[in-house]
C-alpha cells in the first residue's frame, strides 16, 4: 500500500504533501424495543490528500481510485487558490520522521469474536430494561469501528496503525401516563472486547434509574452550588474549557486567544487538567495523529493556571508552541482537525462525603446529556440529579440543564474529589464525529451554576 | 449495478441497491481570514435485500467484487431483522427541476471571493469576529429494486453564510443564504445582521420571569426537532410520542400551518422520490394547530398499517453516511407557513421577551416528551418595542406543546431551519431564567 501512496505523492508538485488511505471496517447491530434493527459488518476505504504549496493548505477526500487523478490535481490548485487568498502563508511546525508499524494488542480482539455472539450479547443486555414493565422501549446499538490507517508524507513518514473502538450505547425509555423519561447508557472502549462483557450491572442500575425518573420533580431553574458527578465534570472540562485549548478553535478567536496566554491565571488554586492521549486502556488512546505527530501528553492548567495548549502542526507554528499530536480525523472522508483525546480534570483530596458536607444545601447532578459551547458560555444537560439537604442526598430532579461562563465556573470550582472516572463512549461533534473523544474527572463543586428546568 | 441487481434477485426475494455520487467543494474564512477549501469526492452503494421476511443489508464505496459484497448482505440476514414491507414501484413521478447547471463551471475563485466578501463587509461595519463560508455540492443518486424501479435523480445546492460573534462572548449570530445555484447573498440578509450586532454590543438584564420569545432561524432548531420528533411514525409506533392518539386533535395555536413540501422545487434539495423510491408528495403534518399526519417510510408505514408517505431518508441527526444508513422516518423539506410581519414589526410588538437568535443545547433534554432547555447564544432582550440589548447568562426553557400553543405571530419571511424552512415564530409566556 505504502508503494501506491508513495507513487501518489510523488505525482503531486507542492512544498509538502501527505496522504491517509483507510480501511473502515464497521460492525452494527441495533434494537428498538424487542426488534432488532440492523445487523450488518462492512467495508468501506477511501483516500485523504493534503498539499502545502506558496503558502497555501488544501484537503481532497476521495473513495474511487479512479477519481485520484482529479484529486490530486483539485488538491494542488486549492492551494494555490488559498495562496492567493490568504493573507499570510501557512507554516507546519517541524516533527519527527517516523516510520512505524504500530497494531495494538487487545483484551480480547473484538475481531475473533463471532457476529452471532455479539448479537447475542446485546439481547440479553436489552433484555434487562424491556423485562420492567414501565420500560416502554429502548434504542441500543453495539458499535464497532476499526480505522485501518496508513500515513505517508513527503517528508518520509510513513505510519501504519490500527484504531478499534468497540461501544455499546443507547437510551431506555420509560412511561408512566403521558410522561415519558429517558436514560442515557455506555460501554466500551478502545481496548478490546473485555470492556462489552459484563455489563448487566450497568443496566440493570440505568433500568432502575429510567423508572425513578418518573417520579423525579423537575427542577426549580435558578441559582445552586452544585456537585457534579466525575461524567458531568468531564464534560464540563472538555465542552466549556477543553474545546477552547484546542489551537484551531482559539486561533480564529482574537478576544479569548488574548485571555487565553500561557501564563494566565484562569481558575482556583485546586484546578488541574490535563490531556492525555497516551494513557493506555483509554477510549482516547492512539500512538500516532493523522498529521504523523506522535502523541504527547499536555498539562493544560496547572493550579489554574493556563500551561499548554492542543496543537495541529500549522496552529503549533502559528502559536510558536510546542507540538502535541492532537490533529485528527473521524475517518477517510475527512481531514484531520485539532481534538482532545483523553480531557480529565485532576483528582484532589476530598471523598465525596466531604463534598457533600461542604455542599450542605444544593443539588449533585448526574451524568452528562448532550453539551455545547459558543465562546465563553456553555450549556449543557444532565441525565438526572437529587437535592441535597444539610449535606445529605435527598429527591430525584430531572429536566436538568446548566449554563455559565466559562471563566466564572473556572473560579467558581471550589473543591475536587479524589476519585477519578474516565469515559468509555464518546461523540463529540465538531463539524466531524469523534468517537474516541474521552474525558472525565472527579467529583468536582461548583458555587452558583445557572440551572434552567422546564 | 444492474448486474448486481441481477445476482441478487437470483438468491432473494427481493433486493434493492442505492447508490450516491457527490462532489462537494468547503470554503471557510475564520476571523476574516480564509481558514479552509476542502473538497470531497465520494461515491457508494448500498444494498438491501427481503429474503423470507428478513432484511439483509451491506454497503460498500467501491463494487471492487460483486459476489463477496452480496454475500456480505446475505450474511447480515442471518441476524433474523423482521422486513415485512415490499420495495415500491412508482409508475409515475413527478416532474421536478432539481439541477442547474451553472454549478458545474463555477470556477473555485467565485466560491472563494463570494466568502471574502460577505467577511470584509461584515468585518467593515462591526467590530465582531467574523466567520464565513461557501459551498457547492452536486449529486447523483440512483435506486433500482426487483419491482422494477429505475430512478435516477441528480441535484445541485449552493450555499452562502456569514456569522458576527460577539467577541466579549463568543456567541454568534448567522444567516444561511441557500440556493440550487450559487448566488451572491442578498444585502437585506447582511444589514439585519449587522443591525442585531450593533444592537448587541450594550448588555441588557432582564429579570427572570415568563416572558415573550421570539424563536429566529439558528434557534427554531429547538422546536423543530422535538416536532419532528412527535409526529415520526418510528416515535409513534415505539409509544414515545405524546401526540400518537391526538390525529385530528388541536395541539398547537391555529397560527401554525406545517407542510412537508418536497416538490417545491423552488428551494434546493426537492426531491420526486425518496430513499426507498416512494414518490414524493406534499404532506400537511399540522394544519392550524390541528394535527393531521405522521410521516411515515416503508418500514414504520407496514408496522403502523399505514402507507409510506415518502419520508424514507438515508439521514442521521446530524447528516452521516447515506450508504451506512438504512433510511429512516424523516423530514427533509418542512415548511411552516409564513406570517405577515417583518422582522422589526414582530419586534415593536413585543412589550417584554428576547429574541432567541442563537441556542445552546437544543439536543440536550427530554426530546420525545418536547421539553427543551437552551442557553441563548445570543439573545437580545426586547422592552416596549425597542432592542434594548443583548443579554447574558440567560436560559429559555418549556414544552413544545406548551410553547407552541402560545405562538402570537410569524414573520413574513422563510429562513433555512433544522429539516426544512421557517419564519421567526412569536411565542408569548416562554419561561425565561436569567441570573437577576
Amino acid at each position: 500500500m505504502f508503494d501506491e501512496l508513495n507513487r501518489f505523492l510523488g505525482r503531486i508538485e507542492a512544498d509538502y504533501a501527505d496522504i491517509r488511505y483507510e480501511v473502515m471496517k464497521e460492525t452494527t447491530i441495533s434494537f428498538s424495543g424487542k426488534e432488532l434493527n440492523q445487523v450488518s459488518a462492512d467495508s468501506t476505504d477511501g483516500y485523504v490528500v493534503r498539499v502545502l504549496k506558496d503558502g497555501g493548505l488544501a484537503s481532497v477526500s476521495f473513495t474511487k481510485e479512479s477519481d485520484a487523478e482529479r484529486s490530486l490535481q483539485a488538491a494542488v490548485e486549492n492551494a494555490r487558490l488559498f495562496a492567493r487568498n490568504a493573507p499570510k502563508p501557512i507554516r507546519l511546525a517541524r516533527t519527527e520522521i517516523v516510520k512505524d508499524n504500530f497494531l495494538p494488542e487487545f483484551k480480547e480482539d473484538p475481531r475473533k469474536v463471532p457476529l452471532a455472539e455479539k448479537l447475542e450479547i446485546l439481547r440479553k443486555y436489552n433484555d434487562v430494561p424491556l423485562s420492567q414493565k414501565k420500560i416502554v422501549t429502548t434504542n441500543i446499538a453495539y458499535q464497532e469501528v476499526l480505522r485501518e490507517k496508513y500515513f505517508a508524507s513527503s517528508e518520509g513518514s510513513q505510519i501504519r496503525e490500527d484504531l478499534i473502538t468497540t461501544s455499546i450505547t443507547g437510551t431506555i425509555t420509560s412511561k408512566q401516563g403521558n410522561m415519558t423519561q429517558n436514560i442515557r447508557m455506555g460501554a466500551g472502549g478502545s481496548n478490546g472486547f473485555a470492556g462489552i462483557r459484563n455489563q448487566e450491572r450497568h443496566f440493570e442500575e440505568k433500568t432502575a434509574r429510567a423508572i425513578e425518573l418518573l417520579n423525579a420533580q423537575p427542577v426549580k431553574s435558578g441559582q445552586y452550588d452544585c456537585i457534579l458527578n466525575p461524567d458531568l465534570a468531564g464534560v464540563f472540562a472538555h465542552e466549556a474549557f477543553g474545546h477552547f485549548s484546542e489551537g484551531d478553535i482559539i486561533e480564529n478567536l482574537p478576544a479569548m486567544r488574548e485571555k487565553m496566554k500561557i501564563g494566565a491565571k484562569l481558575g482556583s488554586d485546586i484546578l488541574n487538567i490535563a490531556d492525555n492521549a497516551t494513557l493506555p486502556d483509554q477510549l482516547g488512546f492512539y500512538k500516532y495523529d493523522d498529521e504523523g505527530v506522535k502523541a504527547r501528553p499536555v498539562q493544560l492548567i496547572r493550579k489554574g493556571v493556563l500551561t499548554g495548549r492542543l496543537h495541529s502542526r500549522s496552529t503549533a507554528a502559528e502559536f510558536d508552541e510546542p507540538l502535541s499530536g492532537h490533529c485528527v480525523a473521524e475517518d477517510y472522508r475527512f481531514s484531520p482537525i485539532v481534538r482532545m483525546g483523553t480531557i480529565f480534570i485532576e483528582p484532589g483530596d476530598n471523598s465525596f462525603e466531604a463534598l457533600l458536607q461542604m455542599l450542605g444545601d444544593g443539588l449533585y447532578l448526574l451524568y452528562a446529556k448532550g453539551g455545547q459551547t459558543a465562546g465563553e458560555n456553555f450549556t449543557f444537560g444532565a441525565n438526572y440529579g437529587y437535592l441535597v439537604r444539610g449535606g445529605k442526598i435527598a429527591e430525584m430532579i430531572r429536566d436538568i440543564n446548566i449554563s455559565g461562563n466559562l471563566y466564572q465556573t473556572l473560579n467558581d470550582i471550589t473543591a475536587v474529589g479524589n476519585d477519578l472516572e474516565l469515559s468509555k463512549t464518546g461523540g463529540c461533534g465538531k463539524g466531524q464525529t469523534n468517537i474516541r473523544s474521552c474525558l472525565g474527572g472527579p467529583h468536582i463543586m461548583i458555587k452558583n451554576l445557572v440551572v434552567g428546568g422546564v | 449495478m444492474e448486474k448486481l441487481l441481477a445476482m441478487a434477485r437470483k438468491v432473494c426475494d427481493q433486493a434493492e441497491v442505492y447508490s450516491v455520487e457527490y462532489v462537494a467543494d468547503m470554503v471557510s474564512y475564520q476571523n476574516a481570514k480564509l481558514d479552509k477549501i476542502d473538497t470531497n469526492f465520494l461515491s457508494g452503494y448500498s444494498l438491501r435485500i427481503i429474503k423470507d421476511g428478513r432484511l439483509g443489508f451491506a454497503y460498500t464505496r467501491n463494487l471492487r467484487d460483486r459476489q463477496e459484497f452480496l454475500q456480505n448482505a446475505l450474511d447480515s440476514l442471518k441476524g433474523g431483522v423482521r422486513a415485512e414491507y415490499v420495495f415500491p414501484f412508482a409508475k409515475k413521478l413527478p416532474s421536478i427541476r432539481t439541477y442547474d447547471p451553472s454549478i458545474k463551471n463555477l470556477s473555485g475563485e467565485s466560491i472563494v471571493a463570494e466568502a471574502g466578501r460577505v467577511s470584509d463587509i461584515l468585518k467593515s461595519q462591526t467590530d465582531g469576529e467574523i466567520a464565513s463560508g461557501s459551498f457547492t455540492y452536486r449529486e447523483k443518486i440512483k435506486i433500482i429494486n426487483t419491482k422494477g424501479a429505475d430512478l435516477s435523480a441528480r441535484s445541485s445546492y449552493a450555499g452562502v453564510y456569514g456569522g458576527i460573534i460577539f467577541p466579549d462572548s463568543g456567541s454568534r449570530i448567522s444567516r444561511f443564504y441557500q440556493g440550487k445555484r450559487f448566488r451572491r447573498m442578498p444585502q437585506g440578509l447582511l444589514d439585519e445582521l449587522i443591525m442585531l450586532y450593533k444592537h448587541g454590543v450594550k448588555i441588557a438584564e432582564p429579570k427572570a420571569g415568563r416572558m415573550k420569545v421570539l424563536f429566529m432561524p439558528d434557534s427554531l432548531i429547538t422546536l423543530l426537532w422535538r416536532m419532528q420528533s412527535g409526529t415520526s411514525s418510528k416515535n409513534v409506533y415505539e409509544k414515545v410520542s405524546p401526540i400518537s392518539k391526538k390525529i385530528g386533535r388541536k395541539i398547537f395555536s391555529e397560527r401554525l400551518t406545517i407542510v412537508d413540501d418536497p416538490l417545491d422545487d423552488r428551494y434546493p434539495g426537492a426531491r420526486a422520490f425518496d430513499d426507498e423510491g416512494v414518490a414524493c408528495k406534499p404532506l400537511t403534518l399540522v394544519k392550524n394547530g390541528v394535527l393531521k399526519s405522521f410521516y411515515y417510510d416503508l418500514k414504520y408505514a407496514k408496522k403502523l398499517k399505514a402507507k409510506s408517505t415518502g419520508h424514507g431518508y438515508r439521514s442521521g441527526p446530524w447528516g452521516g453516511d447515506p450508504i451506512s444508513l438504512r433510511p429512516d422516518p424523516a423530514l427533509a423539506h418542512l415548511f411552516i407557513r409564513p406570517g405577515k410581519r417583518s422582522f422589526m414589526e414582530l419586534v415593536k410588538s413585543m412589550d417584554r421577551g428576547i429574541i432567541l437568535e442563537g441556542v445552546l443545547g437544543p439536543h440536550s433534554g427530554n426530546i420525545p416528551n418536547g421539553d427543551y432547555s437552551v442557553g441563548a447564544s445570543p439573545g437580545f432582550y426586547v422592552e416596549d418595542g425597542e432592542i434594548a440589548g443583548r443579554v447574558k447568562d440567560v436560559m429559555v426553557a418549556g414544552n413544545i406543546y406548551q410553547t407552541l400553543k402560545n405562538v402570537i405571530d410569524l414573520g413574513d419571511a422563510l429562513y433555512p431551519a433544522f429539516g426544512g424552512w421557517a419564519p421567526a415564530v412569536l411565542c408569548d409566556d416562554v419561561s425565561v431564567a436569567t441570573k437577576k
